[in-house]
């Protein structure tokens, strides 16, 4: 067991003794804020606004603020989820770059236990980085207002992060696997940091898009992991919104702001609830973590 | 005793032989050099050796344990210096050596009370908390010598330790060697192509593009292959060349001097004819000589 957490500890240590990384890392998340200042905002107030239909002056405007303020932190959470494991992840190419894997494959350590400690250090940190993000979020939201989180819903968000990172995590070792140089996982991280941004939501809302860009965007467990988030986030915001209108549009407001939103991942015709998410993202995650073990075994074997 | 033991030993890549059929045995505390220019096989067979590479067909055992059966018991007993260095930049070197132990199962006790020893001769203390590329050449080459000594493993392999350092720290790197080799009587598996750095070894092996074109101790493959030589400075003269005729049939005559290739022990010889032979110098044979003749190459 000493092995596998030393090199678990050495692939963390890797990771957060490079300021760099970190800062790309979160480069996503960074972009996300600062065009929600800009602009961001305002596009989303807008769409909120739109769907309003005469109810502007029940709802309380300090609920609109805090929806889309919970609606730019589903986003930041979103695209962390996505860059934080592959940045960190990055190490398994720099590893085979630098004949770093040559001095690890050398030692009795076993072979699993090399690809589970890359996993392990990457699910680490994105968990760790995200929920960070997550908590000094919450409290920015909570001085700048209420977001009407119970505990459970906080609960609820920590183990989406969870999930998320360690989904993310499985998918991006299998991707890892198919690079072979530092700089094409850099330029596929700026492919993913450019677009992951659009693919979770963070920027224009999925469902803004058609339906076939929507139906691929969903494909991707990072999306389902905002569209919950969102659920987790935003829960007792909307229900206060709810309260504001009192039922007089029989709950049309909310359902729409939530169809608006992308609260319920759709993909191809497929409408998922919170346990679909889970359930598709699961799935996802073990179909990444056996074909990684089957494939990484192999590889190490074959040399 | 034999602590490793090769017999046809092959690696190939698709259509390209990298080590074709070697075969040679290495006793246990000696200094064993493999010798060749880059490319020749020399990291390839130290890779199967350490179980990084997978052989494609041979036999060896390192320490009594087979190669591709037991790698496990191989991999606890061998330390290994890279090439290039595989440490971790960003990280400090105690961070780099407590990691690097780890993945034998030590503790961070463990690993500090194995290095303690070293700690002085190798100067580790006043680095032991710097970051690894924060170091000069000789300081990295040391550390990475430290974190090959973590497991206390029977046999070191080095591979070309000494490319790319400055003089003092190629002679810092061997004093450490021959500390290893002698007070801790360490096999020590050496490849180089450094002539002069298989001076000292009991057994060289010479590979040429993945073959074994010699093997021997230093001694026996210059007398094999190498040729002593006197160099007589004197003007060009027929005189002297008659002399130079009953000792060798093969000489030049180059700028001032004399070359005169020859196997005699020219002692005698020269005492004979003090006179006249004012002004000279003896060249025993070489390994450059003893690759040159073996090869064809010269190297660095």
């Amino acid at each position: 067991m000493k092995d596998f957490i030393g090199l678990t500890r050495r692939n963390l240590l890797v990771f957060y003794k490079d300021i760099f990384a970190i800062f790309f890392s979160l480069l996503t998340s960074i972009i996300v804020f600062a065009l929600y200042l800009l602009f961001l905002k305002g596009t989303f107030t807008d769409a909120l606004t739109g769907t309003m239909n005469g109810l502007e002056n029940i709802v309380d405007g300090k609920h609109i603020d805090m929806f889309v303020n919970g609606i730019l932190l589903s986003g930041i959470l979103g695209s962390a989820t996505i860059t934080v494991p592959y940045t960190c992840l990055q190490t398994i190419v720099k590893d085979r770059e630098s004949g770093v894997d040559s001095d690890i494959l050398s030692t009795p350590i076993k072979r699993w236990k090399i690809i589970l400690s890359y996993f392990t250090a990457s699910g680490i940190s994105a968990f760790f980085m995200t929920s960070l993000i997550m908590t000094i979020g919450l409290i920015i939201l909570n001085i700048m207002g209420d977001m009407h989180m119970p505990a459970i819903s906080i609960a609820s968000c920590y183990l989406t992060i969870l999930l998320g990172s360690l989904s993310s995590t499985a998918l991006f070792m299998v991707i890892m696997l198919l690079i072979r140089s530092s700089s094409t996982s850099s330029a596929l991280f700026g492919i993913l940091s450019a677009a992951s941004g659009f693919v979770i939501g963070a920027y224009i809302p999925l469902s803004r898009f058609s339906d076939s860009v929507m139906s691929f965007c969903n494909l991707f467990p990072a999306s389902h992991i905002t569209s919950m988030l969102r659920n987790d986030l935003l829960k007792g915001v909307t229900e206060n919104i709810d309260s504001d209108i009192k039922g007089l549009d029989n709950g049309a407001f909310i359902s729409s702001i939530r169809e608006v939103f992308s609260f319920n991942a759709k993909s191809f015709g497929t409408t998922f609830t919170g346990a679909g998410s889970t359930l598709y993202i699961l799935t996802i995650a073990l179909v990444c973590i056996v074909f990684m073990t089957i494939v990484y075994n192999k590889t190490y074997k074959r040399r | 005793m034999k602590i490793i033991e090769v017999k046809d030993l092959t690696k190939k890549y698709k259509e390209q032989t990298a080590v074709d059929s070697i075969s040679f045995d290495v006793e246990e505390g000696e200094l064993f050099a493999f010798l060749g220019e880059n490319g020749a096989g020399k990291s390839t067979t130290i890779n199967m050796l350490t179980t990084i590479l997978q052989k494609t067909s041979g036999t060896a055992f390192v320490a009594g344990y087979e190669l591709g059966k037991e790698d496990d018991g191989i991999r606890k007993v061998n330390g290994i210096v890279f090439q290039n260095s595989v440490l971790d930049k960003g990280l400090s070197v105690k961070d780099n050596l407590i990691s690097r132990g780890s993945y034998y199962g030590l503790s961070k006790k463990e690993i500090q009370n194995r290095l303690e020893p070293f700690a002085e001769s190798f100067e580790m203390r006043e680095i032991w908390n710097r970051r690894y590329d924060k170091l000069s050449g000789g300081q990295r080459r040391r550390v990475d010598i430290m974190r090959a000594l973590i497991n206390q493993p029977k046999i070191l392999f080095l591979d070309e330790p000494t490319t790319g350092l400055d003089p003092t720290s190629r002679k810092l790197v061997w004093d450490y060697i021959n500390y290893l080799r002698k007070e801790q009587k360490m096999t020590i598996f050496l490849t180089t192509h450094y002539m002069e750095e298989t001076r000292d070894a009991d057994n060289v092996v010479i590979l040429d593009k993945g073959h074994i074109v010699s093997q021997g101790t230093p001694a026996e493959l210059k007398s094999s292959y190498a040729h002593s030589r006197l160099i007589w400075y004197t003007p060009e003269n027929a005189e002297a060349e008659t002399l130079i005729s009953t000792i060798s049939n093969v000489f030049s005559y180059d700028a001032d001097h004399y070359n005169i290739q020859t196997d005699r022990i020219l002692t005698d010889f020269i005492y004979e004819h003090k006179e006249y032979i004012r002004d000279y110098e003896y060249i025993k044979g070489t390994m450059d000589d003893v690759f040159l003749n073996l090869t064809g190459k010269e190297l660095a």
